[in-house]
Formats: C-alpha cells, sequence, structure tokens
C-alpha cells in the first residue's frame, strides 16, 4: 500500500500474545491473536471510526499503532517514519505529534496530580517553553475544552467524569499533535454529557485540523463522528468503506447484524429489527 | 388491579450533609403481564427505585415515606422475614453486572438449586432437575453439562443468561432487572432482550426494565417513566412518548442521543444539554430541570414551585410548566 | 400561600445565579472541594477504635520521652532498700531487684524499645520499597529473578535469621538489633509494594505518561510512588508492632541490648524469675509492649479504611 501523503498508514499489523504453561519452565504454548492482520489508512483532519465489540482488537489496534504496545508484525508509517523501527529517541519526538484520549475518566488522570500540572506534563517532558509560558498555554487549552482554568490547583477526585474528560482532552492537545486516538472517550459518560464531549471533539477537529482514529463499541456514536469506517472482528477488518456507505448499505453479515442489534429510540420499528436479527443470527453467534 | 402500585415513594440516604433525596415522591404502577421501563441517567434515582422495592437498601438508606403495593400486600409493612419470602419467590431482581454476580467458588449449578430449594422447598435431585431445564429455556448449550461448571467458564452473555434462569427459577410474577444490558456487547445485549421478552410472554411475568439507554426502553418495555433528580417527570406509553415528547428534558436527551441513521449527522451536532443535575441533598423548591431547561425564565410558577405530575393527554403524564404541546407555537387542534 | 416578595427576588437570583455559573463554562463548576488527606481524617476520626488507639499511642510516646527528663530518680542507682517495691506514689510502677525506679526504667527502655522498632521501621521501608518498586516496575526476567530470591528468603525462619546476623555483628548494640530486625523484615513490604506497582502500572495515567513521552525514572517516581503513599503509611504502622515485638522476644531470650541499658524485653526478662512473687517487674513491660502493638494495630486498621480507594470516590 503506497503512503502517498497520507498521515497515518498500517499494513498487515498483528499483535499476538503468547499463552504460556507450564510447572518450572513456561512454554508458549499457543498465541491469542488480538489483532491479525489489519491494514487501513487516515488523511489528515479526516476521522476512521474503528468499530466492533469487546474482544475485537480495536482498543489493541490503536495502543499498536502509538507503540505503547510493541506489534507482533506489520507496519506503522506515520507521518513518513516506520514506527516500528524508529529509535527511541525519534520515536520520542515523534510522539509529540500522535495523542491519545483514553475510556475511563477516573484511571487516565494520575489522582495526586492537580488539573494544572496534568494537562502541563506533555509540555515539561518536552522541555518546551518557560513556566510562565507554560502556565499561559495550559489556562489556554483548559479553557479551549470549556474547563475553567481557575481550577488548576484542583485535584481530579473534585470534578465529574464529563469533566475529567475535559481534561485528557486538554492533555491530549497540549503538544499540537495531527493525530489522536480516541479509545472509547465517551463510553463512561451520561447521554447528555456524552453529547457535550461528542460536539468538544468535533469542533476541536474542525478548529485545529486533528485527524481521528475513534475506536468505539456504539455505533451510533461513530456514525456521527467519522468521516470513514472500519468493522473489526476477531482482530480482523471485516468490512471498510466511507461511513455513509456502510451504514446504509453494509456488505458483510457481520456489519448487518451489528447494525440490527443496535436499539433505536423507535418502538414501532422493533418488530422488523428483530426480525432482521434472527435472520443474522448465524454472523454473531454467542460463544462462551 | 395493577401488580404493582408504588405511590409517593421517598427513599433517602444519610450522609454527613444531610439527607440525600434519591427518589422523591416516586408514583407509578406495572400491570399484569406488561414491562414498564424506568429510563433517565445516572443520579436520578431509578436504581434506588428498584432497591427499594425489592427491601435491598444499604444500612444507610430508609424508606421515609410511600407505599409499595404488591398484589395488595404494602410491602413497606412487613417484617424482614415476610420480605425475604417474597424476594426470590414472587419478585426477582437481575443486576447489571454479571461479571461479579454470580459467586465465583459455587458452581453454577450450587447458585440455581440453592434458591429453589430455599423457596420451594425441593429436593436436591428435583431442584438439579429443573435447573437444566430453565438453563435450556434461556438457551444455554450442553445444559447438562454445564450445570457443574464455574462461572468463569461462562462468557457475560453467558452468565447473565444463568442470572435469568436464578431469578425464573421460583416462578416470580415480577421480573426487575437493573440495567440487565448494560455491561453487554451490543449482539448480546439484543439476545438478551429478546430472551426477556420472550419469557415474559411464556410466563405471564409483568417486569420493570431499569436502563439508561433510550433505545433499550423503546424496545423493551410498554410503559416508560422518565425520571430526573430522584422523580418521575414523565410518564406515558413507549409510542405516545416517542411519537410526542412533552419533558423539556425527554427532548433533550432525546435530542443528545447520537443517531445510528438519518442524513448530515457527520455534519451535525447533538443537542448538548448544558449543566449538571442538582446536588440531591440540597434541593430548591424549585423546578429541578430548570437551571438546564432551554424554556425556563425567572419569573416562571416553575422557579418558586415545582410542578407537580398532571395528566397532559390520556396516559400521558408531564412534570413540567413548559410541556411541549403547551408551548407558544402548538398549532391549535385536538391532541387525541 | 402569599409569597414574600423579598423571598422571591432571593429565589430568583438562585436560578440565574446557577444558570449563569453553570453556562461560564460548558463543564461547569467542581462537584466537589476538598482534599484527599481531609476527607481521609474526617473518615479516620469518625472509627472511634482508631482515635482511641491514635490517642494511646501518643500517649505512649509522650510517656516515653517526656518520663526522664521530668523523673528525679538516677536509674542505675543501686539501692538494695527500695528493692522489690510494690507500685507506691513516689514508685508509681515500684522498684525491681536492684531498687531503681521502675516508672523511669520502662520510659528508657520504651525510648529504647520504640526507637528501634522506628529505625527498623524505616529501614525496611526503604529497602522494602526499593526492592519491590524495582522488581514490580521492571517486569520480565528481573523481576522473576528477584521474586525468586525472595521466596528463597522467605524460607528462612524470622527470627533465628535476626539471631543469627546478631551472632555475626557479634555485639548487641541498638544499631546492630535495628540491622538484624530489618533483614529480617523486609521481604513482606517488598512483596506488597511490588504487588502495588504492577497494579498501578495498568492505570492509564501511567500509559498516558508514556504516550507523551516521559522517561522511566518520571513515570516511577512522579506517578506510581506517589501512588502507593496510603499503603506505605498503613503498613508503618503494620511494622512497627512486629519489629517490637522481635526486639523484645530476642530481649527476653536474653540476646537483647547490653545491661545496664534495657528494652521491655530485657526488663521483662528481669522480672521473669521473680513474676510469682514480684509480678509488677514482669507485668508492666509486657503491658507497654501490649499497650503499642494494639494501639499500632487499630491505627493500622483506621488507616487503611480511610485511605481505601473505594470509599474515597464514594464519598
Amino acid at each position: 500500500m503506497s503512503s502517498n501523503g497520507a498521515l497515518l498508514t498500517v499494513t498487515d499489523l498483528q499483535k499476538w500474545f503468547p499463552v504460556r504453561k507450564g510447572l518450572l519452565v513456561e512454554r508458549t504454548v499457543d498465541h491469542v491473536k488480538a489483532v491479525d492482520g489489519v491494514s487501513f489508512e487516515i488523511a489528515e483532519g479526516e476521522t476512521l471510526g474503528l468499530v466492533g465489540e469487546s474482544g475485537s482488537g480495536k482498543s489493541t489496534t490503536g495502543y499498536c499503532i502509538l507503540q505503547l504496545l510493541k506489534p507482533t508484525g506489520g507496519s506503522v508509517r506515520f507521518m513518513g517514519h516506520e514506527l516500528t523501527t524508529t529509535s527511541r529517541n525519534d520515536l520520542r519526538e515523534l510522539r509529540k505529534e500522535m495523542q491519545i484520549v483514553f475510556q475511563d475518566p477516573y484511571s487516565s488522570l494520575n489522582p495526586r496530580m492537580t488539573v494544572g500540572k496534568i494537562v502541563e506534563e506533555p509540555m515539561l517532558v518536552h522541555g518546551q517553553g518557560t513556566r510562565r509560558d507554560r502556565e499561559r498555554r495550559v489556562r489556554d487549552l483548559l479553557e479551549t475544552v470549556g474547563f475553567n482554568p481557575d481550577f488548576t490547583n484542583r485535584y481530579p477526585h473534585e470534578f465529574s467524569g464529563g469533566q475529567r474528560q475535559r481534561i485528557g482532552i486538554a492533555r491530549a492537545l497540549a503538544l499540537n499533535p495531527r493525530l489522536i486516538v480516541c479509545d472509547e472517550p465517551v463510553s463512561a459518560l451520561d447521554v447528555s454529557i456524552q453529547a457535550q464531549i461528542l460536539n468538544l471533539l468535533k469542533d476541536l477537529q474542525r478548529d485545529l485540523g486533528l485527524a481521528y482514529l475513534f475506536v468505539a463499541h456504539d455505533l451510533a456514536v461513530v456514525r456521527g463522528m467519522s468521516d470513514r469506517i472500519a468493522v473489526m472482528n476477531h482482530g480482523k477488518i471485516v468490512e471498510i468503506g466511507r461511513a455513509e456507505e456502510v451504514y446504509t448499505n453494509p456488505q458483510e453479515d457481520y456489519t448487518k447484524a451489528l447494525l440490527a442489534a443496535v436499539p433505536v429510540p423507535d418502538p414501532r420499528r422493533m418488530r422488523e429489527r428483530k426480525r432482521e436479527r434472527r435472520r443474522l443470527a448465524h454472523a454473531v453467534a454467542e460463544g462462551f | 388491579m395493577p401488580l404493582l402500585e408504588v405511590e409517593n415513594l421517598k427513599t433517602y440516604f444519610k450522609s454527613r450533609r444531610g439527607d440525600v433525596r434519591a427518589v422523591d415522591g416516586v408514583t407509578f404502577a406495572v400491570e399484569r403481564g406488561l414491562t414498564l421501563g424506568i429510563v433517565g441517567e445516572s443520579g436520578c434515582g431509578k436504581s434506588v427505585t428498584a432497591l427499594s422495592v425489592m427491601g435491598l437498601l444499604t444500612p444507610n438508606a430508609r424508606i421515609v415515606d410511600g407505599a409499595i403495593r404488591f398484589d395488595g400486600r404494602d410491602l413497606t409493612r412487613l417484617s424482614e422475614r415476610e420480605l425475604e419470602d417474597v424476594r426470590g419467590r414472587q419478585i426477582a431482581m437481575i443486576f447489571q453486572d454479571p461479571m461479579t454476580s454470580l459467586n465465583p467458588t459455587l458452581t453454577i449449578g450450587t447458585q440455581l438449586t440453592e434458591t429453589m430449594k430455599r423457596h420451594l422447598d425441593m429436593s436436591t435431585d428435583a431442584a438439579r432437575k429443573r435447573a437444566i431445564e430453565l438453563l435450556e429455556e434461556v438457551h444455554i448449550p450442553n445444559a447438562r453439562q454445564r450445570l457443574d461448571d464455574y462461572p468463569h467458564r461462562y462468557s457475560g452473555g453467558m452468565r447473565q443468561r444463568v442470572m435469568i434462569a436464578i431469578a425464573l427459577s421460583c416462578n416470580p410474577k415480577l421480573l426487575i432487572a437493573d440495567e440487565p444490558t448494560t455491561a453487554l456487547d451490543v449482539t448480546v445485549q439484543a439476545g438478551i432482550l429478546d430472551l426477556l421478552e420472550e419469557l415474559r410472554e411464556q410466563h405471564e411475568m409483568s417486569m420493570i426494565i431499569i436502563t439508561h439507554d433510550m433505545g433499550v426502553v423503546a424496545e423493551a418495555a410498554d410503559d416508560i417513566a422518565v425520571m430526573y433528580a430522584g422523580q418521575i417527570v414523565e410518564q406515558a406509553t413507549a409510542e405516545d412518548l416517542f411519537d410526542r415528547p412533552e419533558h423539556p428534558y425527554t427532548e433533550a436527551l432525546l435530542g443528545a442521543l447520537p443517531q445510528l441513521e438519518g442524513e448530515n449527522v457527520r455534519e451535525g451536532r447533538l443537542t448538548a444539554i448544558r449543566g449538571r443535575p442538582p446536588d440531591l441533598v440540597d434541593l430548591p423548591d424549585a423546578c429541578r430541570f430548570a437551571p438546564r431547561c432551554p424554556y425556563a425564565n425567572p419569573n416562571d410558577a416553575c422557579a418558586r414551585h415545582n410542578p407537580e405530575l398532571r395528566e397532559i393527554r390520556p396516559a400521558h403524564l408531564v412534570r413540567s410548566a413548559h410541556p411541549a404541546s403547551e408551548r407558544a407555537g402548538a398549532l391549535a387542534g385536538a391532541d387525541a | 400561600m402569599a409569597v414574600n416578595p423579598e423571598e422571591m427576588e432571593v429565589r430568583q437570583d438562585v436560578v440565574r445565579r446557577e444558570t449563569a455559573e453553570t453556562s461560564s463554562y460548558e463543564a461547569g463548576a467542581a462537584i466537589r472541594q476538598s482534599s484527599l488527606w481531609r476527607d481521609a481524617w474526617q473518615r479516620f476520626s469518625h472509627n472511634k477504635a482508631a482515635v482511641i488507639s491514635m490517642v494511646a499511642f501518643v500517649l505512649l510516646v509522650i510517656y516515653v520521652v517526656i518520663t526522664p527528663w521530668v523523673v528525679p530518680y538516677d536509674p542505675n542507682n543501686v539501692d538494695f532498700s527500695s528493692a522489690y517495691l510494690t507500685p507506691t506514689w513516689s514508685h508509681p510502677f515500684g522498684t525491681d531487684e536492684f531498687g531503681r525506679d521502675l516508672f523511669l526504667r520502662t520510659a528508657l527502655g520504651g525510648r529504647i524499645s520504640i526507637g528501634i522498632g522506628f529505625a527498623a521501621t524505616f529501614a525496611i521501608m526503604v529497602i522494602g520499597i526499593a526492592y519491590g518498586a524495582i522488581s514490580g516496575f521492571a517486569g520480565g526476567w528481573l523481576d522473576n529473578a528477584m521474586m525468586r530470591f525472595l521466596d528463597a528468603l522467605y524460607g528462612l525462619p524470622y527470627l533465628p535469621f535476626a539471631i543469627i546476623t546478631l551472632a555475626i555483628f557479634g555485639t548487641v548494640n541498638f544499631w546492630t538489633m535495628v540491622v538484624s530486625l530489618t533483614i529480617a523484615s523486609w521481604l513482606t513490604t517488598a512483596r506488597v509494594m511490588r504487588g502495588q506497582i504492577i497494579t498501578l502500572k495498568e492505570n492509564d495515567y501511567v500509559r498516558s505518561a508514556r504516550a507523551i513521552g516521559a522517561r522511566w525514572y518520571r513515570i516511577l517516581f512522579r506517578h506510581l510512588l506517589p501512588n502507593t503513599l496510603g499503603v506505605v503509611i498503613v503498613f508503618v504502622f503494620l511494622e512497627l508492632p512486629n519489629v517490637v515485638l522481635g526486639e523484645a522476644f530476642l530481649s527476653f531470650l536474653g540476646l537483647g541490648i547490653n545491661p545496664p541499658k534495657a528494652s521491655w524485653g530485657s526488663l521483662a526478662q528481669d522480672g521473669y524469675q521473680q513474676y510469682l512473687s514480684h509480678p509488677h517487674i514482669i507485668v508492666i513491660p509486657s503491658v507497654a509492649i501490649a499497650w503499642l502493638i494494639l494501639s499500632a494495630f487499630f491505627i493500622a486498621d483506621g488507616l487503611r479504611d480511610a485511605l481505601d480507594p473505594r470509599t474515597r470516590e464514594a464519598a
């Protein structure tokens, strides 16, 4: 696959986890193939939605791209650099361009650091600016995400889930990245707060030209955020294409089954959707 | 007579700052053979309502007022012993997290038969036979072999099915499902909802399904009550609620839902509800949704008094001074 | 019902203020204002047993520190005319076979016992935390190797190990005792710390630090270790009584600090022979040891409840 200017090109990405057994000496007897040959591209400013159920490998894919997990195989080309073989120092530099927003607002912020220090940390780690510069930027970032900058001396536990997600987003923006991996960023939030955060993410994308890899299990959420969609199942991409296309004209049975399974807020459609689900039951056989 | 009648239920929690009014005057009824959906965001009091009905409140919570009439008997007047007979036998409950609802050190079979032996006075053999039947009813393959498995050998969806089997084991008249599908994948969720529907018909049970997911409640419920800050703010049949929502909160909630279908979803924005639910210790006398309501006005009556739940159409109740059909611009014409 | 117009003003203001505050930043105001420590202290102070124990512990420390400055007796003055006195006003704890005032000697003994306790506990914490943190943080083969070594050490019985170490040193003084007790006791702390670090490593904020490009020392010292503070504090109050008891036991066996210096253990040993005729000589230091151990354990219990992250979020 040629990287013709795409910001991120993932080719045949693999992440296998060894299953070890043995008494004194452990031997690898098998592998859990969390990600098993995944390929896609993301262009500048674009959002690719990565959707799948639990165990599909979508979060693992995100971590592998950011090299938080070392891929077992395949290639990750980001801004022209092959991340799987880059030196540690070069990788550290490149990290400024790719960041992540996590799912759990409670474990993604260090409870012993103030809000200000949390958002400042990326700049501190890379030695950017003087302390005053950083303080000013922290305030700017918090304002941008709709969080009151007067609260920089407070601790995360004093804030709600949605507020904490905003802090996490401000932190992700601190180094001006080009790509942000959003790993289920709203799954832990109430519907009304979800809407706030999703709107925020959209606004930021528009204002800052960010590209997103939007990982989620909620098909409706992904629909509203993505230009293109990839559907994952058991470590592989089952279907990939423009969001409109995949949602209105799905090709694969698994995709159709997934779409039929989503409960829609319309009681009248229920019977028809249940029929559709029964028809596609084979594609999502519930395993043990 | 409805199977369950809850009247002006008030459940408060003790806290250092005062009473947390988790459920503050909730009234609803569940008819025989029908499903009531209670929907709301976290903290609205929906789970506490269910726990109050079941008598499963923690020691720092107490029912301060109200009546819970099940089949004519007021459950709030029963002793713990009498309540234990009702609980599990006539009213059963399933919970959100199948991973922690089952005891990991007991086999599935033991957990199934335990309930039956307690309530139905069955012998172990008879209970085991019935347990296998139940597992088959909830579509667990190879039920006979799997009876002696431990929970860790079951997936999340399968465990939830076991929970349902346990709940059904004593043929309850009412099943309360508290966020039964929240922890499950969407395809598994669909399967569980289908199963609940099927079982409800077969056993002629009534059901209360509690969830934050408007889609789930649209699918599973006949009647829906929307809760906010410890009170019911709107109540109607499922179809009427989604066709013509009245309360600004319901409207906002529906507007905040990401849509699976529809056009221009990518470019559009969701209707966000600004602010946050009120502090349940320090509630004002005003309408509880007022600070977040796009129609509220400091000069309105709702800024001083909490509106009553009133019938705006047959079988459609709303607690608001600004329901949709009464807003300026509502078309003239008969409300059917 | 007539509504007071002034009341109306206030309520409108409330509605208006609430709307303004929440709309100035979409995120809104903080939902609670408190420090984690203050929450923990509140929880702790509601635990009666813990508070009583804290008071008892502090009283004991005060007794041990202040008494020798205040009491006019000379601890080493031999005066057979006053031997074996039972507790009286001039000798609240009585005297021993040499006529030495026990109120004073117990306090002095306490200085040594508690001093050894704190010193050894501190050393145990330093070594245990370092070992456990390195093992847990490194993971992989280093973690495996370090843990196997630890397991091997676990096989050695605690007190004989301490005794052998003392024997190697030759003399028994404050520092040799501290070292011997430390060497035998740091194992559990190391294991617990390793467990803590391994659990904490799974938190998303650690992943985030890596994603930012933070280097290992920043992750260890800024993100991991500070979050073990709660566990460390509880452990201090669990290890302290263990060490004091260990020292007391060794002293009772006669392996304690050389006379005339005495710890509670050696005081007990002094009185052991006469326990039938003059029980106070052995009872008093024993009560002192028990006092320390029980109060420390209850404090540890209270601290553990107060600092439990689960209750922390719920409050």
